[in-house]
C-alpha cells in the first residue's frame, strides 16, 4: 500500500474530501487556497483562490458540480468545480468551521464560530443546482447553539436530521426542517470537543472523533451509541470505509503539547479498527505531525489523510486489505 | 492444560464476535427496513440507487437528443 504524497499546501491541512466517484480529492489548509487532485495519481488538477484567511472546511455536492468552503475570513463560498469560478460568497459575523451539502445537494449547512458577542450557529442555505443561477442570500434556517457551540455538523439520511457535535463532547439531533433540538447526548467525555463527524454511505449512522481519545459510532435516528473505538491519542478525525467494515482514526498530540521524549516520528499514524468488533487491526505510519483529517474513498478503493505537516497522503488498498476477514465473517459468507 | 485453556479463551472470543456480528446485522436490517418505509412514504424509490440510475438514464437521453 504505497502512498501517493501530495505536496501543494504550505500550512497544516484542515479537511480533505473525495467526490462521490472517488476520482477527485479536495483539500483545505490554513493557507488560503483549496486544492483539487486526481486521486489515482496525485496530480494537482487546480486550485480555488479567493479566501482571505485559513480555510477550515470543504464539501462536494452529490453531482460533483460544486464545492463549498468555509473560512476564517467569515465567509462560505460556492465554487464551480470545473471552471474554478467562485459563484457565491455568503458573509457571517465569525469564522466558518464546517460546511456540508445535504444528501440531495439542495441545501448546504455551515457551522459558525462562537466569539465575544456572537453565539455559535448552524446555518442552512438553499442551493440552486445550476451554475448559472443566482444563489439566494437568505438563510433558510439558523440554529443557535446556546448551550455549547457546535464544532461539526452534517445531514442525516433524507435530510431528516441535522446532527451536530459540540465543544462539550455532546452530540445533538435537530429537526432539519424546523431547527428544533430533538435530542442531546453526552457521547464523549465532558468538555472533550467533538472534532469530526462523518457518515456511513446511507447516512443512517455516523462516526465522531474527539479529544477524549475515542471515536464513536452512533445511530442517526435515536443517537444510540453503537460502538466505541478507544485509542491512546487525542483524535482529530474519523471515517467509515465503504465495502469493508472498518473505520479509520486520525489524530496525535500536537508538537507543542508533548514532552520531548514522546515527540518522535512514527507517532503519527492512521489507525484501522474493525467497525463491528471494535478491535484495532492495523496502523499506517507516514505523517510528521498529527493527522488532522482522514477520508475514505466512497468507492472503497482507498483512503487519504491530511496532516499538520502540510502533506496529503493517498493510499490505495491492496489485495490483502480486501481479502482479510475474521473467522466469523468467513463463516457467515459460507452460510449464505 | 494451558493449551486447552488458551483454546477455550479463543472460543469465547469467537463466540463474542459471532454475537457482535449477529447483533450488527440485525440492527442494519431494522434500520434498512425503516429507511425503506420512510422513503416510500415520501414517494421516493425504496433504494436511493434507483433514483440515481434514473437520473443517469435521463442524462444519457439528453446527450442523444
Amino acid at each position: 500500500m504505497r502512498p501517493i504524497l501530495l505536496s501543494g499546501h504550505e500550512r497544516a491541512l484542515t479537511q480533505i474530501k473525495f467526490n462521490p466517484d472517488g476520482d477527485l480529492l479536495f483539500s483545505t489548509a490554513k493557507d488560503q487556497q483549496i486544492c483539487v487532485w486526481f486521486s489515482h495519481n496525485g496530480e494537482r488538477l487546480g486550485t480555488y483562490k479567493g479566501h482571505q484567511g485559513a480555510i477550515w472546511t470543504v464539501d462536494v455536492d452529490p453531482t460533483s458540480t460544486f464545492i463549498a468552503s468555509g473560512s476564517a475570513d467569515n465567509t462560505i463560498r460556492l465554487w464551480e468545480i470545473k471552471s474554478g469560478k467562485c459563484l457565491k460568497t455568503w458573509d457571517f459575523p465569525t469564522a466558518v468551521k464546517r460546511v456540508e451539502f445535504s444528501e440531495d445537494g439542495r441545501q448546504l449547512l455551515g457551522v459558525t464560530e462562537k466569539r465575544m458577542g456572537h453565539l455559535g450557529t448552524i446555518v442552512v442555505l438553499d442551493i440552486e443546482l445550476d451554475v448559472n443561477a443566482e444563489q439566494s442570500d437568505e438563510r433558510a434556517l439558523t440554529i443557535v447553539c446556546d448551550e455549547s457551540k457546535a464544532t461539526v455538523a452534517g445531514w442525516s439520511y433524507m435530510n431528516k436530521y441535522i446532527i451536530a457535535g459540540h465543544e462539550d463532547g455532546s452530540v445533538s439531533q435537530y429537526d432539519a426542517k424546523t431547527g428544533e433540538q430533538l435530542d442531546n447526548v453526552p457521547v464523549h467525555e465532558l468538555n472533550m470537543q467533538v472534532t469530526d463527524l462523518q457518515w456511513s454511505t446511507d447516512r443512517t449512522y455516523f462516526i465522531t472523533a474527539s479529544k477524549d481519545k475515542t471515536a464513536r459510532l452512533i445511530a442517526a435516528r435515536d443517537l444510540e451509541l453503537l460502538k466505541t473505538y478507544p485509542s491512546d491519542t487525542p483524535l482529530n478525525s474519523a471515517c467509515i470505509t465503504p465495502k469493508k467494515d472498518y473505520v479509520i482514526l486520525g489524530g496525535g498530540q500536537a508538537a507543542m503539547d508533548v514532552t520531548t521524549t514522546a515527540a518522535r516520528q512514527g507517532k503519527f499514524e492512521a489507525r484501522f479498527y474493525h467497525k463491528i468488533f471494535e478491535d484495532e487491526i492495523g496502523r499506517v505510519r507516514g505523517h510528521f505531525g498529527p493527522l488532522n483529517t482522514v477520508a475514505a474513498d466512497p468507492t472503497g478503493k482507498g483512503y487519504a489523510s491530511g496532516g499538520e505537516d502540510g502533506y496529503v497522503r493517498i493510499h490505495h488498498f491492496d489485495k490483502g486489505y480486501f481479502d482479510f476477514k475474521y473467522e466469523v465473517e468467513r463463516e457467515r459468507d459460507n452460510r449464505l | 492444560e494451558d493449551a486447552e485453556r488458551g483454546a477455550s479463551a479463543d472460543l469465547a472470543v469467537v463466540e463474542a464476535r459471532r454475537r457482535l456480528l449477529d447483533e450488527w446485522l440485525a440492527w442494519r436490517e431494522s434500520v434498512e427496513a425503516e429507511l425503506e418505509d420512510e422513503r416510500l412514504a415520501r414517494g421516493l424509490p425504496a433504494q436511493p440507487d434507483e433514483a440515481e440510475a434514473k437520473q443517469a438514464e435521463k442524462g444519457e437521453e439528453q446527450v442523444i437528443e
